[in-house]
């Protein structure tokens, strides 16, 4: 599978000269499987980018299709969704894997942002890409173009945000954006989730010490990161959804902190790198 | 009075070296009065900066008077980002217009809801109010007097004239000129069809509201409008609700203002194509015998505007 970053940032996006390197956009992950499908991970607004991308190739012609997983429906992962091109070319089909009680409310939620008095388009029915809308059943492995995934809920925010496992042709990938665990650490169902993947994408919003001054806001640290990376016993460690804030050198400095976290915890097998926005990565 | 651009993009952020000298962020822009009186239009990403410049210099006793064009998402988007709605003491009084299906507060309480943001409105801690508007409110805001015009887009926005200190400055965004299509709540899937004619009382209402703009643009010393399409864009999604640069000199040159900032550029314009358009725009004013400045508004500029 191949992976491109098309969004790295939290919580809105970050334009300007500070965020060039790393990328100002908010999170959005696309997936090549090694049958030649495309999964989109979250759709902050690195999905237009990412749609304008694919308009070269069966999107633009209406014969494209596609699967979305959104982690959660805080703005910074679904606000690039209106921008997404693709969902506006007839014959061009989606499906939408997302956590909510009941598919009808997960389509209430995507709608709630095209409403008339903050979208023009209005409603998703105004698109014109066949779009459906799919509740997931946490815990419960499913099949999304032809890869097998399960998602796990993680503590954040109000109503927590799901984390991906995707199993392609014995290669794993799991996408961890969004993670404020316990002071206790991680639950064992989201270590289990993360366990010997390949390469696991994690909320690294903050340095401890933002970690501690803005505890409530259900975020990793670098730290965080590096803590479960290693319980899960991960190939590869990708840092993702930094703090909007935060310059490259920042992030600059978040990276060589895994590092060398990594390397005193004893497992400097594990590779680290920063997640940069139009990066691709081989898995 | 003074007047600063924190964002000045439409649509959505663009963050990225194509965009880095005019910036990436939404719609935003600061008026301040000499006597300090603090005017905001629109909440797009940039009033994050701004409030965090606010929180930086009082904590607890800040008042910002915010005015929004019209609430899509690039024109209050930045608001749960913006610092000091969490600090108690501080006070924002927002203005926009009256709709009939959707109270204000409602319309902003909801960007906020679960699951879209984890900080509930309610949990705010300035104190919030709102002003419903009618299409041509007249108010004062302090020493600043407001005037207001209706504008052709979709689900209808609105014009701000501000004066005080002896000078005016006009916001105009978002609108369409005011020519082909009659914007109201409907949602529009295509272009009209080349040629059609407008119904007569479509036609009435476009020049009203046309009039209008001129009119609350009389004289300004400066216009900031909407510039989002090219001639190109405009042919191709009229429907779409914005003017090109063409359409901003018109106004300017029948209003008499003096200076033109275009504004809410598109997101997919680069910097060297807003300098392009911003050159093509100063040769056409010139062509036409206007004495008319015009500037390409970039994030950060800060305009002394009259003799303040």
């Amino acid at each position: 599978m191949e992976l491109t970053f098309w969004g790295v940032r939290g919580s809105i996006p970050a334009p300007g000269p500070g965020t060039v390197r790393f990328g100002g956009n908010t999170s959005c992950v696309s997936l090549g499987t090694s049958g030649g499908k495309l999964i989109i991970l979250d759709c902050g607004t690195g999905a237009r980018n990412l749609g304008n991308s694919l308009l070269g190739g069966p999107f633009g012609k209406g014969s494209g299709a596609a699967s979305i997983l959104l982690s959660h429906a805080h703005w910074d992962h679904i606000q690039g969704f209106p921008f997404f091109v693709p969902l506006y070319i007839q014959g061009n089909a989606f499906r939408i894997h997302g956590g909510a009680k009941s598919s009808p409310m997960l389509e209430g939620i995507l709608e709630g942002q095209m409403a008339p008095q903050y979208f023009p388009v209005q409603t998703l029915k105004n698109m014109g890409a066949s779009i459906e809308i799919v509740a997931i059943d946490e815990g419960q492995p499913f099949s999304v173009e032809g890869c097998q995934v399960t998602a796990r809920t993680n503590p954040h925010g109000r109503s927590g945000a799901l984390a991906f496992r995707i199993e392609d042709a014995g290669r794993v990938l799991v996408y961890a954006s969004d993670a404020g665990y316990a002071r206790t650490g991680a639950p064992k169902t989201s270590i289990d989730l993360y366990a010997h993947a390949d390469v696991l994408i994690h909320d690294s919003t903050y340095t401890p010490e933002d970690r501690e001054r803005y505890a409530d806001r259900g975020f990793s640290s670098v730290d965080d990161a590096v803590t479960v990376a290693v319980a899960a016993k991960v190939k590869r460690l990708v840092l993702f959804h930094y703090d909007q804030d935060y310059a490259d050198a920042d992030v600059d400095a978040l990276v060589a902190r895994a590092r060398r976290l990594l390397d005193e915890a004893g497992a400097s097998g594990i590779e680290v790198a920063g997640a940069v926005e139009g990066e691709t990565l081989t898995v | 009075m003074k007047v600063k651009f924190w964002g000045v993009r439409g649509s959505l952020p663009v963050p990225g070296r194509k965009t880095e000298r005019y910036g990436g962020n939404t719609s935003c822009v600061e008026v301040r009065s000499d006597s300090g009186t603090r005017v905001v239009v629109d909440a797009g990403t940039g009033i994050r900066k701004l409030g965090k410049e606010l929180v930086a210099e009082a904590v607890g006793n800040t008042e910002v008077h915010l005015l929004i064009s019209h609430t899509h998402w690039d024109h209050i988007q930045g608001l749960p980002f913006f610092s000091p709605l969490y600090q108690k003491g501080n006070r924002l009084c927002v203005y926009a217009r009256k709709r009939d299906d959707m109270h204000l507060r409602a319309v902003f309480a909801s960007q906020t809801d679960d699951p879209y943001f984890p900080i509930p409105f309610d949990e705010a801690k300035a104190d919030i109010a709102f002003s419903e508007l009618s299409d041509s409110a007249k108010f004062e805001i302090a020493d600043v007097k407001v005037a207001c015009a209706r504008l052709n887009h979709p689900y209808i926005a609105t014009a701000y004239r501000l004066t005080v200190d002896g000078a005016s400055v006009v916001y105009v965004s978002d609108t369409a000129p005011f020519s082909d299509i009659l914007f109201e709540d409907q949602f529009i899937a295509q272009p009209p069809t080349p040629g059609a004619e407008l119904p007569k009382t479509d036609l009435k209402k476009l020049a009203r509201m046309r009039e209008g703009v001129v009119r609350l643009c009389e004289g300004a010393d400066l216009v900031v409008y909407d510039t989002m399409f090219t001639n190109d864009d405009y042919k191709r999604i009229p429907h779409f609700g914005h003017s090109r640069p063409s359409d901003a000199l018109q106004i300017c040159q029948e209003a008499g203002a003096r200076q033109l900032a275009l504004f809410h550029h598109a997101p997919e314009r680069s910097d060297a194509e807003v300098d392009a358009i911003l050159a093509e725009t100063k040769a056409a004013a010139k062509r036409d015998g206007m004495k008319l400045d015009v500037v390409a508004a970039y994030e950060g500029l800060d305009i002394s505007v009259g003799r303040g």
